[in-house]
């Protein structure tokens, strides 16, 4: 390993090859680290015109940096990471892969709006932020937290159908947050959770049919019969795209 | 004694002074080095001038022609002053033409020398086409037309790079030459107004748009003509495979380095002490301060006075100047030559 100092270097810089060879030499082995080099090779010139579209963010490119946003930013007082100036800049630059380096970050703005009272050219940072804040979401950038995934599996069936199977959400959501029902059943997560679907207290009373056709076999027996029979509430018809076009319109109201 | 007042340069300080000492009914022998009045805005080819935004050409013509139209004023084109004896209100200042006169004041508007980017070889000029100057790329928007003179493509991308020539100890010139930065933001406009499909990057260590330049050039260029501002001292201009020119330096805000292609680069030349200026100070017998410029007397109640009594200096031979201010040094001038030689006069009454 020949470069020891790694903890100053980018993780994405850092290149490691089990073989490598450079100009007919192996240096597999010893050698095999390489250092990506820092040099930014080119500006993206339509990003900021594509910034500028998302409302709020109007008047990025009057920024002159003088740095008063960040030096008043409420959150820059919490992580000197959060630094509005900086991406400000990297908007008009059109430097996306750094943008996205923050891309974690930037929707921590608590729009406490200091920023755009503050600002001499009156760009208006705090629009500036949440522009990125939904640039990042629509192109995909962010990660998807686990309600996310649950709400968009929710309402995919319920525009679909007007109702919701929930065994398929359950088995959707799992499969969609990557959750492997296997290991959570082994480790006894499943068990606790198909019990508190049931009723103990029906056993307790005795009611042991009941009880039997809320215990796992019944419940599987019910999921895969939901595989094949979907039933939609009656008169369902086009109510599913009337308000799925009405949704879209609604965000594009509040996005723009 | 004379009370003829003998003006030197026919720049915008010194057509304003021989205007001005011609209005109060003096005589004026003017004094050019070159074949056209005028000076740098008219040698050089300047297109529209800050802050006023008309052509040089009719602008400095107007000057021009009230000069000449003035039955006061003698003029000498192509002539240098060779000999200065005398004093203060009787000089015997023999010409390069042969001729000499007898005159009571000595007005200077020497001006300056355009900083010659060949000095700042790591910038390109020189080596490539692409690489220009101010007044270059001012040459080509009069011309009408913005392209690359390799050839003749529509520029992408023109980079403006700031200070060239000023503000660098590594060739001696540790001052700011004032109006470089207008003349950019004004340059970036007028470019981008030609060739819409143009960006203008202008790289810069500071933006010195002073006093009511800041809006109407530095933040006009921004806010309306989308101008960009990058934050960094380009250490090299390069050529990249396919032609186009490359900037390296230091992005000093995202503390990375950059190398990004452009298809024209322009350097912001400074101004230099003229280059006439140590010729001048042995001919006129006056001092030179220690950048090389026209040194001052004392300002405050003898104001624009040389170290040599009856010789004044304004405009861009005292450091760099816009032209408004040194039309305004040339009336001052006009005033002080006046005005001490009517005081000589009573004196000697």
């Amino acid at each position: 390993m020949a470069i020891h100092e790694k903890t100053l270097i980018d993780a994405d810089r850092l290149i490691t090859s089990d073989k490598l060879v450079v100009d007919g030499v192996d240096v597999s082995g010893h050698w095999n680290t390489m250092i990506l080099p820092r040099t930014l090779k080119d500006y993206d010139d339509d990003f900021e015109t594509k910034i500028k579209t998302y409302s709020g963010a109007e008047n990025v490119h009057r920024c002159w940096q003088c740095g008063s946003c960040t030096n008043s930013c409420t959150m820059y007082a919490q992580n000197t990471d959060f630094n509005p100036r900086y991406w400000i800049y990297l908007v008009r630059l059109g430097l996306k892969d750094e943008i996205l380096k923050d891309k974690d970050i930037i929707w921590q703005c608590v729009s406490c709006n200091k920023c755009t009272n503050i600002c001499p050219k009156d760009v208006r940072p705090e629009g500036v932020m949440k522009a990125l804040a939904h640039w990042i979401e629509e192109e995909g950038y962010g990660s998807k937290s686990n309600s996310s995934i649950f709400d968009e599996e929710f309402t995919r069936q319920c525009l679909e159908r007007g109702r919701i199977e929930d065994s398929e959400v359950m088995s959707n959501f799992f499969k969609n947050s990557k959750q492997d029902m296997m290991q959570m059943a082994l480790h006894g997560w499943l068990g606790i959770f198909v019990a508190r679907m049931n009723k103990w207290t029906e056993l307790r009373q005795g009611n042991v049919f009941r009880f039997l056709s809320r215990t796992p076999i019944m419940h599987s027996l019910h999921m895969g019969l939901s595989m094949f029979i979907k039933p939609k509430t009656k008169s369902w018809g086009r109510t599913g795209d009337v308000l799925k076009q009405y949704v879209k319109e609604q965000k594009e109201l509040a996005h723009g | 004694m004379s009370d003829t007042v003998l003006v030197v340069g026919a720049g915008p300080t010194g057509l304003s002074a021989a205007a001005g000492v011609a209005s109060i009914g003096k005589k004026v022998i003017l004094v050019e080095k070159e074949a056209v009045l005028g000076g740098a805005p008219i040698l050089s080819g300047y297109a529209k001038l800050v802050p006023s935004g008309e052509w040089a050409k009719d602008a400095i013509g107007r000057m021009v022609k009230r000069v000449e139209d003035n039955a006061n004023v003698t003029i000498h084109k192509s002539t240098k002053v060779v000999k200065v004896e005398g004093e203060a209100g009787n000089f015997t200042v023999t010409l390069s033409n042969g001729q000499s006169a007898n005159v009571g004041s000595i007005i200077l508007g020497t001006g300056f020398t355009h900083f010659d980017s060949i000095n700042k070889p790591e910038w390109g000029f020189g080596t490539y086409e692409d690489v220009l100057t101010t007044t270059q790329m001012e040459q080509m928007v009069s011309s009408g037309k913005i392209a690359c003179p390799s050839d003749g493509r529509v520029p992408e991308r023109v980079a403006i790079l700031l200070c060239v020539g000023s503000r660098d100890r590594q060739i001696g010139r540790e001052w700011c030459s004032k109006i470089c930065c207008t003349v950019s933001t004004n340059l970036a406009m007028e470019i981008k107004e030609i060739s819409p499909q143009t960006d203008v990057f202008i790289y810069y260590m500071d933006i010195r748009t002073f006093g009511l330049y800041e809006d109407k050039f530095y933040w006009k260029s921004q806010e309306e003509y989308k101008t960009k501002f990058v934050k960094a001292r380009i250490a090299e201009v390069t050529k990249s495979a396919d032609n186009r020119l490359l900037v390296k330096g230091e992005d000093t805000l995202v503390k990375r380095p950059i190398v990004i292609p452009m298809d024209i680069v322009v350097h912001a030349i400074g101004m230099d002490p003229s280059e006439e200026n140590p010729e001048l100070a042995k001919v006129f017998g006056i001092g030179l301060e220690k950048h090389g410029f026209v040194e001052k007397g004392e300002q405050y109640t003898s104001s624009f006075s040389s170290t040599r009594r009856g010789i004044y200096v304004g405009g861009a031979a005292l450091g760099p100047e816009d032209i408004d201010t040194s039309i305004s040094h040339g009336l001052a001038m006009a005033m002080r030559a006046v005005g001490d030689m009517n005081a000589l006069v009573q004196k000697a009454a």
